[in-house]
């Protein structure tokens, strides 16, 4: 819907100000789109959340690049190209960009499919396919990585680790530069404003509280080696399934440095071995968050499961109390600003005036503070349960009427506590129920309870995941770097790529643009997995 | 050049009550106490609202956005959808979605120009499948309102000044557009294009209608009949 007004919002101010917004004009010290024209560019991990707007993008925006090759992993019986066929280009967001190129066999002409894998070395990569792409490929841009907080440490270490030492043997042996896509929570456990200046190599958040210790990949890898082998070797012994015991042991690994979880301390091992790589001209992107598309390939398109997602579906499912610091900002970023600062940086490096580091976060400009976010889930679910037809009609009319509230972790303890005593009452009562009137009669009841139970540990487990990004610590991530490449593009590329975090209107963004996509497409994924469709 | 269709949205579309948008806002605030307050309020002031409308509407206008005053900006917008639902898509005239489709389908550009807010016009906006909307919009100050509307106010004479605007900026030949509108306060806005029609018209305005030889048509019947410059589709 488009509005015709004089007046446009200032989200930082929060408040309307008169007359158009100045035009964007770049200083014209780079140009991203002579940086692209004629060069090639291999894409790694271009089949995930990012990775499709990212492709979707570089498509529609940058006929002038030569090539871009992407490297899709092999699944059961579907080979790469297969999957980049049928699964990739005719999914939602590129759909549109596809048929706007002329179809499928314009894509052909510009895009080259190679089957890789980055648990392999050289990336899977096989040495004929190798042997081709030697002196072609200008740029290899990395996005692939495993993006699960918390999985069994051995299926984070060797695609976000050994991955990425395959990375820069491919790229060494390719003679190209490096973009490579991390984590702005490779900072751990920290608070306040993130600079993006901390040297990468031999970083470890707890360095503060540690003086005497210092950490190293490679010794850490030793660590890694010994404690996979001993778990797997003690199998016989311990009755703990290994898995779960991997799991353990990666995240009390990363709590013992000061990261938040497997996921945020092997990502910055990957940047530390970028960092680590002598004659390698490289870049290290870091988004926060990344949510639902602000504008392109069309608003709300959604994908990311380790998003705020998540949450967003339990507050629609009527969750009431929710920790979280008052004065701390969530720092989210729509995916196709990730996109575009991606391509950004890329320019940067191709033109050879980039920097190491560069975080893609809204906070520093534009923060939305945590509190307006729970009053926002608050009213997703008022307008959710005033119309469901289905459950507990006293429970729909409390989750429509009763307002979400901001918490400490204190309180939500006490409040855990409080509802499985009364949930052990009614188990108690049921199982005593059965015992007088049989199990036809009251076995329903108990199968709802332990349904109810475990909908709540889904919940509790859910969000215990994310306090260490909303409550135990408050970032913001400074974004100086982006915001400088961004500036010395010409105004032609800021036509093509908009770098703007300062503008978004946070309260459309949430309640009409990304709500709406977690809807859209996020919750019927949810909802087949629960069901097991 | 282009040709667009301007539609007023109070009595024109829909039938929207401001008492009930207000009491809207009561029912629905933080917590069923404030929710009490904030109700007993509307309520109090519904003899002031019907008053000052004998008096004078520019008068209620005011006083009816100062009842905004003091609410955050994202309560509005994140409230929008279910205030559509509870209040606005109910009161929708019968004809109206027909009589949006039918102007679209004859190649006019829908728009819709009106005082209505523009976080309540979103979702009313959606639901016909209009694109393009001139509206109100509320002062705020650190996003909370203040009670005050954006200058210009949209009404009156300001809505031909806009439409104007708009097709210049937009090529419109405005001789061969049309504008839908229920009030005669909105006759600058009708007698700005080529096929004016009075849409649900108020008595003053039918007589204004029948004095000009606009066409008259209800959206409230659904026997009614469309005006001949609109019947290609209609008959087909």
């Amino acid at each position: 819907m488009k509005s015709r007004t004089a007046w446009r919002w200032n989200p930082v101010r929060g408040e309307y100000e008169a007359g158009e917004p100045a035009p964007r004009q770049g200083t014209g010290e780079i140009s991203a789109i002579d940086a692209f024209s004629n060069k090639t560019m291999l894409l790694l991990g271009g089949t995930g959340f990012v990775g499709k707007v990212l492709l979707a993008m570089v498509l529609d925006r940058f006929a002038e690049l030569k090539h871009l090759i992407v490297q899709v992993r092999r699944k059961k019986n579907s080979s790469g190209e297969q999957r980049f066929y049928s699964e990739v280009l005719r999914s939602a967001p590129l759909r549109p960009i596809v048929a706007k190129m002329g179809g499928e066999s314009a894509v052909r002409q510009k895009v080259q499919v190679v089957e890789g894998d980055l648990d392999q070395p050289l990336c899977g990569i096989s040495a004929e396919t190798l042997e081709q792409l030697k002196g072609r490929v200008d740029i290899v841009v990395n996005l692939a990585g495993v993006v699960d907080f918390d999985p069994p440490v051995n299926e984070s270490v060797e695609p976000n680790v050994y991955g990425t030492r395959h990375l820069i043997d491919l790229v060494r042996q390719l003679n190209a530069r490096l973009v490579h896509v991390s984590t702005a929570y490779v900072t751990g456990t920290k608070d306040g404003r993130i600079s993006e200046d901390t040297p990468i190599d031999g970083y470890f958040p707890r360095r503060g509280e540690r003086h005497n210790e210092r950490f190293s990949v490679a010794e850490e890898l030793i660590w890694y080696e010994r404690f996979v082998k001993e778990t797997y070797e003690s199998k016989a012994t311990n009755p703990r399934p290994v898995r779960e015991r991997l799991r353990e042991g990666g995240l009390k690994r990363a709590d013992y440095w000061g990261w938040t979880n497997t996921y945020t301390y092997t990502k910055s091992m990957g940047e530390q071995l970028i960092a680590q790589a002598s004659g390698l001209t490289y870049a290290i992107v870091r988004p926060a968050i990344v949510e639902s598309s602000l504008r392109f390939p069309f608003p709300g398109w959604n994908e990311g499961f380790t998003t705020s997602a998540p949450l967003v579906l339990m507050g629609g499912e009527g969750v009431k109390g929710w920790p979280v610091r008052k004065d701390g900002p969530l720092e989210i970023i729509p995916v196709d600003l990730v996109a575009a600062g991606i391509l950004i940086i890329t320019a940067a490096v191709l033109c050879g005036k980039h920097k190491s580091v560069y975080h893609l976060a809204s906070a520093d400009e534009n923060p939305i503070m945590l509190p307006r976010l729970v009053a926002f889930l608050g009213m997703n679910s008022r307008y959710k349960h005033k119309r469901k037809k289905s459950g507990n009609r006293l429970a729909n009319v409390w989750k429509a009427y009763v307002e979400t509230q901001v918490i400490t972790v204190e309180s939500l303890q006490v409040r855990r506590a409080r509802l499985h005593r009364g949930l052990d009452v009614i188990h108690a009562v049921l199982t005593l129920g059965k015992t007088i009137f049989g199990a036809s009669k009251v076995g329903p009841y108990l199968k709802s309870l332990r349904d109810t139970r475990r909908q709540i540990r889904t919940q509790e487990v859910t969000l215990d995941k994310f306090l260490p990004f909303m409550f135990h610590n408050s970032f913001i991530f400074e974004t100086r770097n982006i915001r400088e490449a961004a500036r010395m593009l010409t105004s032609k590329d800021l036509e093509r790529l908009q770098w703007d975090p300062e503008s978004i209107d946070w309260a459309d963004y949430w309640v009409n643009i990304h709500t709406k996509g977690i809807e859209t497409w996020i919750r019927p994924v949810f909802a087949s997995k629960r069901t097991g469709a | 050049m282009n040709k667009a269709a301007f539609y007023d949205l109070d009595g024109t579309l829909l039938s929207c009550n401001l008492v009930t948008m207000h009491a809207y806002y009561a029912r629905n605030d933080r917590s069923i106490l404030r929710s009490a307050y904030q109700f007993t309020k509307v309520l109090l002031s519904v003899p002031v609202y019907f008053g000052l409308d004998l008096y004078s509407r520019a008068l209620f206008n005011r006083f009816s956005f100062k009842a905004y005053r003091g609410m955050h900006r994202d309560r509005l917008i994140g409230l929008a959808d279910d205030l559509f639902e509870v209040t606005l898509k109910p009161s929708i005239f019968p004809l109206a979605q027909e009589l949006i489709d039918t102007t679209r389908d004859l190649g006019y550009r829908n728009v819709l120009v009106t005082g209505t807010l523009d976080f309540h016009i979103r979702p009313i906006a959606l639901h016909f499948g209009i694109d393009e909307v001139i509206c109100n919009r509320l002062e705020f100050k650190n996003h909370i309102a203040s009670g005050k509307v954006l200058p210009p106010l949209l009404a009156e004479n300001q809505k031909a000044k806009s439409i104007k605007e708009y097709a210049a900026e937009e090529n419109i030949d405005l001789a061969q557009s049309c504008a839908f509108s229920d009030s005669s306060a909105d006759v600058p806005m009708l007698s700005a294009v080529g096929h004016p029609v009075a849409t649900n018209p108020t008595r003053r305005l039918r007589r204004i209608a029948l004095e000009n030889d606009w066409p008259i048509l209800e959206l409230r019947e659904t026997s009614t009949k469309f005006p001949p410059f609109l019947s290609a589709v209609k008959a087909h």
